[in-house]
Formats: structure tokens, sequence, C-alpha cells
């Protein structure tokens, strides 16, 4: 059942990234074009039919897929970075370089979430990159506080001290042995850091306060829900549920990625998500 | 040495005996000199081979194939200008030997009393009546009856023909007795014998005595003054008591532990090495390749006998170093947080350990023990005192010194498991020290991880070589963990429970092992354990702890045989023994 989830997971993840690679070739048409009248019925022509504005939604929903990979990619690689920077350098240093970076962290975890992402989403401004700071920006001190507690154990090791007798350097001990231990942690936490990028990326888009140009799933509900005759009918079924369920899917391929990978690894770690 | 004095009755100058070979000169004694007090027991001792026997030989003036220079003066006679003549009229008369090898210093076809009584006739003009009383008198000093000296001397027993050698020795009532190995042969009850015999006849007659011997126990009880004798050299000279006591050349502290005593439960071990070929000693010191504490000079520059406080010695170093002086240290630890309990876990501890030498650190869970061993090795930092390793204090060194430094003392954790790496392999493992002291080339570097795991009898196979810690057991494990330890040629290996979590039979091999290297490579050995009856198999020296303080440390024997602190009582009380209990 573990390799299965693990399994499932890959699958999945690999067939969106084979989507978002090909997308051009795979999308009937280009996502930004009016290529058929508005709100149209699934067809032969548009499977999944159209939009107020007259957009393939098939194409939308397969250009979607790259803004919410790369989003997953870049803004995990950053939570995950900052937080292993963060948390690892306070939990090897100890002491007062500890108590004050992780005093700050406890701090930022304390602020309330959503006004600050709207507060940094106005001063940052819309764009994919400003999207991907605020990710990042918002989760690294989650990420930091776990390396933190695992450098923290792994510092005490006897083959660490032995290191530092032997007078290897902080960058060597680092690199050689701290670094290496915490390798499982970075892969899960950078999973689970994508799952959660995707859905922040949406939720953002969803709210208006993404990138307006960029066409991606968030965007597409938003733009779905505005619609005010969505529930009337069966509108709802071929244009607000194909972008949720990706969603929905890509999210659990990645939790499920991350489950498998806590479990090979850090056996004795707990759930803490 | 010291200038004779009026009581001195036999002075050595510069004495060498060299003798000539096909190919080249060996140099069996090679300049040295003492002198001889009148009533004085002088012990000249050290291994077979250095130069004892031809010594008292060339004192006697036995050495007709070698050349000996030097002075050996007599009284006011110079020795080494006699003629043969001359010679063959002292021998016996005044300076008398009982030689070594007591079955060819007979005649075997003439009697015992027959032998003796030919030597009386030779230096002596007395009547056949006088020279019969006086053998009679003689075979009674040293024990023989009547029987023995009809006796061919094929009839005697070992100690019945010491004891006619003696009588010989003794004929003419010298001024000098030399005596060579008297005991070597002898069972222990003969051994007794002839030692109280030697005694006796010593205050009786006021003679001096030169005893040759390997036999420590003998010189113990005989000697006044002991002269220790390596490769033809005089290395240490001193007062017999204050030699076995605290001897200070290495080779000494080396030639007394290698030596059994029924005091000592310490399995016996001998100094590493061999004693060099007389023919071509080493450069310098001759004692400087089987020495742990060598330095350059050692090599090149030959010491002199110096006197030091009544103790001459042949050391460029003055003797025995202290390899490791840990004074006053304290550490405490404190739970959470400044209001939270402390616990004064090393309360004022200091602890030596001096070159090549073998100290256990005793004490039960929570004794402090082994934070007293992580703030030496520096894996804790203490709150106060000093170490001081090789003499340097090490807080005040760094950089390069710094690193030197931590060479030369190496740690062994008691759980192997935890103190490697779980990702790396074995090569990478024991590799990493000599990586991060950036120690020779690659090649070299892979060459030295081989010597080390060889050294702990674990194979360099590639496919060993590439393994990871948890396809070892945890022997094996204990022995990666040493070798990494050894592969920076530390001069002190500071080991914590080192087989705490092994089988007892994995146990008596590693701690062999463990020894066997300590003795190989000459380190200093500082071993933490709380299990007195393995520790005192290899401890030359016995520390116990007790909530953080130093109760008591001795000789390993004296702390074992007679503890003075009752805690140490407590703990070799509770020493398991195998004895079953009979009766009651």
């Amino acid at each position: 059942m573990r390799a299965n989830e693990t399994l499932f997971g890959g699958i999945v993840v690999a067939l969106f990234v084979f989507i978002a690679l090909f997308a051009p070739l795979l999308a009937p048409y280009d996502p930004h074009a009016l290529v058929g009248k508005p709100v149209e019925s699934p067809s032969a022509a548009h499977p999944l039919g159209t939009n107020d504005l007259g957009q393939d939604i098939l194409s939308e929903l397969i250009f979607g897929a790259r803004i919410s990979l790369i989003v997953a990619l870049t803004a995990s690689a950053l939570t995950v970075a900052l937080g292993l920077l963060i948390g690892g350098i306070a939990g090897y240093a100890g002491g007062w370089v500890d108590v004050a970076w992780m005093r700050s962290v406890d701090v930022l975890l304390t602020l309330p979430r959503l006004p600050l992402l709207i507060l940094l989403a106005a001063l940052l401004g819309a764009g994919l990159p400003q999207t991907i700071a605020i990710i990042a920006l918002l989760f690294w001190p989650h990420t930091a506080r776990v390396m933190r507690a695992q450098t923290q154990s792994l510092r005490q090791r006897g083959y660490v001290r032995m290191a530092q007798q032997f007078g290897g350097s902080t960058a060597y001990v680092l690199t050689r042995h701290i670094v290496p231990a915490l390798a499982p942690l970075i892969a899960f936490e950078w999973v689970m850091a994508a799952s959660r990028a995707v859905a922040l990326e949406a939720g953002l888009a969803f709210l208006g306060i993404g990138d307006a140009t960029a066409k991606s799933w968030g965007l597409m509900m938003r733009f779905a829900l505005n619609f005010k005759g969505l529930l009337l009918g069966d509108r709802w079924l071929w244009w607000l549920m194909p972008p949720a369920l990706a969603l929905t899917l890509l999210m659990l391929a990645l939790t499920f990625i991350g489950i498998g990978l806590e479990k090979r690894w850090q056996p004795r770690l707990t759930r803490h998500a | 040495m010291a200038t004779p004095s009026d009581t001195t009755r036999l002075s050595v100058r510069d004495l060498r005996v060299h003798f000539p070979t096909a190919s080249s000169i060996v140099r069996a004694v090679d300049g040295i000199s003492f002198e001889v007090r009148a009533g004085e027991t002088f012990a000249i001792v050290g291994e077979t081979g250095s130069g004892k026997t031809t010594t008292a030989r060339a004192i006697l003036g036995l050495h007709p194939r070698g050349t000996v220079q030097g002075s050996i003066r007599f009284g006011d006679r110079e020795l080494t200008e006699l003629s043969e003549d001359e010679w063959r009229a002292l021998r016996g008369r005044h300076l008398a030997l009982a030689a070594q090898g007591v079955g060819t210093a007979f005649d075997p076809v003439y009697r015992i009393g027959e032998q003796i009584a030919e030597l009386l006739r030779e230096h002596l003009s007395l009547t056949s009546a006088e020279i019969r009383a006086r053998v009679q008198a003689l075979a009674q000093q040293v024990g023989l009856e009547a029987r023995h000296l009809v006796a061919y001397p094929h009839q005697l027993s070992g100690g019945e023909k010491q004891r006619a050698m003696l009588a010989m020795a003794l004929a003419c009532d010298p001024d000098v007795l030399i005596v060579d190995e008297p005991t070597s042969g002898q069972d222990v009850c003969a051994r007794a014998e002839i030692v109280a015999l030697l005694r006796q006849l010593r205050a009786e007659r006021g003679m001096s005595l030169i005893l040759i011997s390997h036999d420590l126990a003998a010189v113990a009880q005989l000697a006044d003054r002991v002269a220790v004798l390596y490769a033809g050299k005089l290395i240490e000279v001193g007062e017999t008591r204050a030699i076995l006591e605290s001897p200070r050349h290495p080779y000494t502290w080396g030639l007394l532990n290698a030596y059994p005593n029924m005091t000592t439960t310490r399995d016996l071990r001998g100094i590493r090495g061999e004693l060099p070929d007389p023919a071509h000693p080493p450069s310098g010191c001759r004692f400087h390749p089987r020495c742990t504490q060598v330095v350059e000079q050692c090599r090149l520059v030959e010491p002199p006998l110096v006197e030091t406080n009544g103790r001459w010695i042949a050391c460029h170093l003055g003797g025995l170093q202290t390899l490791l002086r840990a004074r006053d240290l304290r550490k405490t630890f404190s739970l959470n947080g400044a209001d939270a309990p402390t616990i004064e876990a090393v309360r004022g501890a200091s602890i030596e350990v001096y070159e090549g030498e073998v100290v256990a650190l005793i004490g039960e869970t929570g004794s402090g023990k082994s934070t007293l061993a992580r703030l030496i090795v520096g894996l804790e930092q203490r709150d106060d005192g000093r170490i001081e390793l090789e003499g340097e204090e090490m807080t005040t060194l760094r950089g390069e010194a710094l690193a030197r430094a931590r060479r030369r003392i190496q740690y062994i954790a008691q759980d192997p498991f935890e103190s490697l790496s779980p990702r790396l392999t074995i090569a990478e493992i024991v590799r990493e020290p000599l990586d991060i002291q950036h120690i020779g080339t690659p090649g070299e570097r892979d060459a030295r991880v081989r010597d080390a795991l060889a050294a702990v009898s674990l194979p360099t196979t590639p496919e060993f070589l590439s393994r990871h810690i948890h396809e070892l057991s945890g022997g094996q494990l204990q022995r990666v963990a040493i070798a990494r330890a050894l592969v920076l040629d530390p001069k002190l290996l500071i080991a914590d429970e080192p087989v705490s979590m092994l089988d007892a039979s994995e146990q008596a091999k590693l701690i062999n092992l463990l020894k066997e290297i300590q003795t190989m490579r000459g380190m200093g050995l500082l071993l933490i354990s709380h299990d007195l009856a393995l520790v005192r198999k290899v401890a030359d020296r016995i520390v116990v702890m007790r909530r953080g303080e130093i109760v008591e440390e001795g000789p390993a024997s004296r702390v074992i045989t007679t503890p003075r602190d009752e805690y140490t009582r407590a703990l070799v009380r509770a020493a398991p023994v195998f004895t079953a209990e009979i009766g009651d």
C-alpha cells in the first residue's frame, strides 16, 4: 500500500509534468485566443466547451498545469532553501543565534495569514514572480522550525561531535554530515511545500490578487464563479470542476509522495503538517 | 660517575668491550662507568644480551678475544694493565666470580670437595689439614653437607651446584664477589634459599657484591644500588628502592612492567621491539627505536648519564614524560534554564597519564568519569581547570597548533553505532580524520586507512571498505571506531567504556587488542570503565572517581590488593567472582 501510494503520486505528477512540458502540442488552441462563442457547451471542437470570453477551456486547463507546476517547483524550492538556511544555522549554532532567529520565526508564524497575504500582494503587485515570493515568504518559517529541530538533534550525534573533534570546520560538518542527514526531511518538506504552494497559488488567483493575465487553474475557477449563470444548468460541470479536480489531483499526488518519503526515510518522524 | 671515594672498592670508568668479527665489531659493552663501595651490593640488570655478563667477565680479565678499553681500578691497582699471571693471582683470591650456567663450571671428573680444595691450594699456602677444615667450613656456610663434598658434579641438584659454586667463589675470602645470575634456572624455593644465603654471607663477611641478574625480585631483596644496562650502555643508576618504586627511564619502566609479580593481576607485557644488534647499534639514544617519547634529538645525539636528585639517567627528556596533565577540572551542567537545579558532574578532578601508560578511570554510572574524559578530549567545555598535553595548555592553542594537538589525542566512545555515521562507508569513516586534517595524498590516506583497519584485525577488501555500519556486528563497529582513532597516530587514546556493549568473549578480544595496539604504538591509554575485573588485566594505574571527585589513585596492583578508600573497597568487593560458596 505504501509503495502504491508513492507510485500513484509519482505517476500523476509525472503526467502533469508531461502535460505542462508539451502543453503547446497537446492543447487544441491558444488559451488566450477567442476561438468560439462565449459559454459554449462541450462539443467535438471544444471538449470542455468555452468560457465567457469564448476561450477553449481544455486549452486553458492544459496551460494551467504549467503555472501550477512552475509555482510548485520554484516556490517550494525557495521555501525549503530559506527554511534550511535559517533553521539549519539556528539549530547548528545554538545559543543566542538560535534564540534570536527562532523568536523571529515564532513572531512570523503568529501573524494572521490572510491579511498578511493581501498586504504582501498589494505591496509587491501582481505577477508570477511576486506570487512565488509571497508563497515562499509565508511558508519558510514553518520549514525553518522543522529543520532547526532536526539539526539540533543531529548536532548532538556522536559522529558529528567526532567530526568536530577531528578539527572539521562548520562548513565541513554541515555539508558532509548535517545536510546529507537532512536530505530525506528536505525531500519531504519540499514535496509538502510544493503541495501547499499549488493550493496557495490557486487561492491567490482565486482571490484576484495573483497575476490576472496568467492562465492558472485558480483564475479559471474565479472567472467561472464570477459568471452569474454558472450554477444554472450543467455549466459548472465542464467549467468549474475540471480546474478544481486537476488542482485536487495534483495536491493529492504530491501529498502521497510526501507520505511515502516520510515513511521510507524517517520512520520515527511523526506527521507535523 | 662520581669520583671514587675512600670507600670505593672497585671503580669502572668508560669500560668498552668490543669483539671483532669477520664483518664488523660487536660492541657488547660500550663505555660504562660505575663504582662499587665496600660492603655494598651493586646490581646490574638488563635484558639478555644487554652486556651484563660481558661486564662481569671484563672485571675479571676474562676476555682473551675481545678488546677491553677504559679503566678498572681495584683499590689502587689498575687492572687493565695486568699481565695474565698477575690476573691469575688476583682472580679467585680478591675478585671472585660465581659464574652463570652452573652445569659447565665444574670439572666433571673431580669430586666437589676436591675442586674447592684445589682452589685453596693454588691461592693460599695452607696445610692439608687446614684446607680440609676450610672446605668443610665453607660447605657449612653455603649449606652443603659432607656427602655433597664427595659427590661428583652431575650428582648434585641445580641448587646444590649453585651453592658449591658459591663455596668455590668464597674459598679465598674475596674482597669483591661477582655473582652472575645466581637464581636463574632455579625453582622458587631454591631461589629463595640462595637469596637468603647471599644476604647472610654479605652480612658475615662485609664484602662487596656485584649482582648480575635479570631477576628483579632477587635484586630487590639484595641490592643497595641498581644499574640498568641497555645495549652496552648504562641508562639509569640509583638506589634500589627508588628505582623499583619509581623508575624514571622509559626502559626501566618497561622492564619493570615486563616482570611477573604476585601483587600484580595485570597480564604480562613486553617492551615493544627487540634489543638492537650490538654490531650495529642505533644512532643517538640506543633505546630510541623502542621508546614511546622519541624526539628528534634522541635519533641524533647519544644522551649522557646525568644526575638529578641522586638518580643517574641517560635520557634527553630527563626520563619518563607526563603525556597528559589535567588539573582541577570542573564542569557543572544546568538543566533547562537558569532556575533549574544544576549537576556538578566533575568537581575539581585531576588526572595524569605518563608516556606509554595505561590508566584506568573507574567509577560507577554517574560518577562523572565520562564527563571528565569528554572534558579532556574537548567534547565538553570545562568551567575551570587546566589540561596540558605534552606540557602544552590545550585552550591556548589555535589554528595549526590546535589541529596538531587534536591529532595527538583521540577518543573512542562507548556506542560505536552512535559515533559512526550511518551514511558513510567504512573507508570514508576511517579516512575522515585524514580528510579533515588534509594529511597526505588520497593514495596515502587510503593506505593509512588499510593499515589502521589491519591493526584492529579487520578486513581491508574493497567489499568491506564499501560497507555501511548497519552491515557490521557490534565488535566490528567498535574496531572501526578504534581504527578511526588510530589513523591519526595519536599519542593518547581515551576510550570511554569501549567494550561495555559487547559480549564477554568479544570484550576480552577487544581489550587485549587495545592493549596490544597501545604497546606496539607506544601510546598512552586512558581507559574509562566501571568494570574493575576487566581493566585490571591491562591497567598500570587505577584512578577511582566518585561523585565528580578522584577518591583514590595508585598502581593497579596496590589499588586492587589494598584499596585505601572505602568506596574503592566496595568496588573491589562488588567485582564478580566465580567461586562457588561451600559450607555454611
